[in-house]
């Protein structure tokens, strides 16, 4: 085999060209520049129509007294400076921040211990049970109100039928302030749970095996184990599910409106349990005053962002913890 | 470089463009350009579907999309957000206590008069089609019927309890609101079961409704707290509830719908539209029910108006089938099949209507009781917000018969009540 022999004669080179570069920003052509708006602009746009100038529109009528189907006059701060004196606002705002907390606490929590039993790896017909607990999310809300509303009836209803076989007197669930919540907040719960089991639970799948399996052969038992594996690896799904509880229930608006129809829109005759989004609703479609309702709606908005910024903020330090 | 149009893409747009059209208004059902098919309102409980299909088997060529949104507060605001930007019908049922605040705004309807209901009107009470029409004379609202005042009792349980069942004895035992109250005691006692269903509906809004001025005088301001006639049958409920003769359940609720046909209560106060309900919720009591005169008289509860949308896309329609079905005759023939009275007086005399016995409540002559109940009544001036004062008087009535109110400050709380939610 002859060696080759390497010589160093420079390769005869290409006469010298500037290097091609793609062009890039303000240089690329018309419709490379647009095409990226183009593709998300369906979004905003109706994001912007049926979210972003909806929400601003709420802004500016506010400042006025407005009438649906009449007249619109220019009252300025006039709707904020009654709100803040409205003792039905505020009794609105302590029905809201109830029902919030009765609601999204025990549902989070019983989520919490389903989540972890349901990811057991010895369960049986664990698919059966993943599934049905979804049942209530997907049931129409407007059902639900009337069903567990006959359900919580004083006279006729079958809770208070049971109570009534343990020797407890009927509740009047309706007419009691907190009766009303309770009722309220297990309606809610009752929808919520499966939706957030099933959130816990696709995370959980991420957690090895072993070391639940480790934790077995140090001896530690189901509760142990909960407290030490579960509950930290889910970490930032409760925060998550703590953030989107919070935004919605603060909003709850449908069970409140069907569980007293013959009240109309206040809940109960004396407001028992009108959350804001109600007496909001009440203001606008039943008093004709928009203005007045979306006053309340801006002050809904700010609590909402006040909530949220806590929520973050106590985050942030448990991440960092 | 040419764009390349990909499959995916092509698909998204077109997805896209399907999506904005069927958001698009006026591509979905009803009217549209069609002058014989139109859209009408009803609220449910009043039986509209009966004059609807009656309507059709008599012209076959039309065709009424009636939808039944819900209780009358649900349809008026229903109403309101149609009005307010949406899609309107052509027709739409409004109830008497939701009327006024849309006679406050009549822009948002047609004047019946451009149709001809200045020939008509003279068909109907005048204080009834009085609520109807707006400041400037626009007539707003054809009235369809008018409640009447009447007590349904059922004879088996007086019975029971040693009262008389003979209606027109029964009627003499309670001529005034305070010999009723003692009527029910003496039930209680004699059965220990409630005699009514509550007392804010039963009691308290029927005598409220008898009086000659009630939350405005007749110049149009409000008066509901100077006014000793409101504040005489607010008083008369509070004894009504302290004398513990009701079921405490509230008038069409869940509960009222479940203690009808067991018996839970003997007695509820009845307007013409009210026995229909009667008849549905609990069939099985037929010929146990009587209606007996109410205390105090005269007086009226309720009653409808039929109204066409300013955007409607089929008034003419629309005005056909209220021309026709709202007729005295009509009325009538609406009245034998369903039990509401006719807002047209020339037909109270009609035999078919005097001679009217209702078997379900024992034969009595629904007929003639509530046109007597009409005959004596002094019509009152209902203002844009008497819904609410009403409402607020009786929530807090209800508030007291549920326990957890103060008699002794019942009036001023729904005094106080009612300022902030009117401002006045």
């Amino acid at each position: 085999m002859t060696a080759t022999r390497v010589t160093a004669t420079p390769t005869p080179r290409a006469p010298a060209r500037a290097p091609h570069r793609r062009p890039a920003g303000w240089a690329l052509p018309l419709r490379e520049r647009i095409a990226p708006y183009a593709y998300i602009a369906p979004f905003f746009v109706l994001f912007g129509v049926f979210g972003l100038i909806p929400f601003l529109f709420t802004f500016y009528i506010a400042l006025f007294e407005w009438n649906p189907i009449g007249d619109q006059t220019f009252t300025g701060f006039d709707n904020f400076v009654r709100m803040l004196g409205d003792a039905r606002f505020w009794n609105a705002t302590r029905n809201t921040v109830s029902i919030w907390l009765l609601s999204t606490v025990p549902q989070l929590l019983v989520a919490l211990v389903l989540a972890h039993v349901l990811n057991h790896a010895r369960l049986r017909f664990a698919l059966f049970f993943r599934m049905s607990i979804l049942v209530p999310y997907i049931t129409s809300v407007a059902a639900t109100a009337i069903v567990f509303a006959q359900m919580f009836d004083r006279d006729y209803g079958l809770l208070n039928w049971l109570l009534g076989l343990v020797g407890i007197g009927s509740i009047d669930f309706v007419q009691s302030v907190w009766g009303s919540h309770v009722m309220i907040a297990v309606m809610v719960a009752w929808r919520w749970f499966g939706y957030t089991t099933l959130l816990y639970l696709a995370s959980l799948q991420a957690v090895p095996r072993d070391l639940y399996e480790a934790a077995s052969i140090d001896g530690a038992g189901g509760w142990a184990q909960f407290r030490h594996i579960t509950v930290p690896s889910l970490r930032p799904v409760i925060i998550f599910t703590v953030v989107t509880s919070t935004i919605g229930g603060l909003q709850i608006f449908t069970e409140p409106l069907l569980v007293a129809r013959t009240t109309n829109l206040t809940c109960g005759p004396v407001r028992q349990c009108q959350t804001l989004t109600l007496f909001l609703y009440e203001q606008g479609f039943g008093q004709y005053q928009f203005g007045y309702g979306a006053a309340i709606g801006v002050a809904l908005f700010v609590m909402i962002i006040l909530v949220a910024a806590v929520n973050y903020l106590l985050s942030a330090r448990i991440r960092g913890a | 470089m040419k764009l390349r149009i990909s499959p995916s893409l092509a698909l998204f747009a077109a997805a896209a463009l399907a999506a904005v059209t069927a958001c698009s208004p006026g591509s979905s059902s009803g009217g549209g350009g069609d002058p014989n098919v139109f859209e009408f309102w009803s609220f449910s409980g009043i039986d509209q579907q009966r004059d609807v299909d009656d309507y059709m088997r008599a012209h076959p060529e039309i065709r009424i999309e009636l939808t039944e949104v819900g209780s009358t507060t649900e349809t008026a605001q229903a109403l309101t957000t149609a009005l307010a930007g949406g899609k309107v019908p052509d027709l739409v049922l409004i109830q008497g206590d939701d009327l006024p605040k849309f006679v406050q705004q009549p822009q948002n309807f047609h004047d019946l008069r451009e149709f001809g209901a200045d020939e008509i009107k003279g068909d109907y009470l005048d204080w009834v089609m009085e609520q109807a029409v707006a400041q400037g004379g626009e007539i707003i609202g054809i009235p369809t019927d008018v409640g009447g005042l009447a007590v349904a009792y059922r004879k088996d349980l007086f019975a029971e309890a040693g009262l008389p069942t003979d209606r027109e004895e029964v009627s003499q035992m309670w001529s005034t609101w305070d010999d009723f109250i003692e009527v029910g005691k003496r039930y209680k006692e004699a059965t220990g079961k409630a005699f009514l269903d509550n007392v804010p509906t039963s009691v308290f809004f029927q005598a409220v409704n008898q009086v000659s001025q009630k939350y405005y005088d007749d110049a149009g301001n409000p008066i509901y707290d100077r006014n000793p006639e409101v504040k005489a049958a607010f008083d008369l409920a509070l004894r009504a509830i302290e004398a513990d003769i009701s079921a405490r359940i509230s008038f069409g609720s869940d509960g009222w719908n479940a203690a009808l046909p067991r018996g839970d209560f003997a007695v509820v106060s009845a307007p013409s539209w009210l026995l229909d309900q009667i008849r549905r919720y609990a069939p099985d009591t037929a010929g146990k029910w009587d209606v007996a005169r109410i205390p105090g008289g005269a007086g009226n509860w309720g009653g409808s108006y039929l109204a066409i949308p300013a955007r409607a896309q089929n008034p003419q329609a629309a005005w056909n089938y209220i021309r026709e079905m709202q007729s005295p005759e009509h009325q009538l023939q609406h009245f034998l099949d369903v039990g509401a009275l006719p807002t047209t007086p020339s037909v109270y005399d009609d035999p078919q209507l005097t001679g009217k016995r209702d078997e379900f409540f024992s034969g009595a002559p629904t007929g003639e009781i509530y046109t007597q109940a009409l005959l004596g009544l002094k019509p009152f001036h209902m203002g844009p917000d008497t819904g609410t004062i009403g409402t607020e008087f009786l929530n807090a009535l209800t508030n007291v018969e549920q326990g957890s109110g103060d008699p002794a400050t019942a009036w001023d709380d729904a005094v106080r009540n009612i300022r902030t939610a009117i401002g006045a």
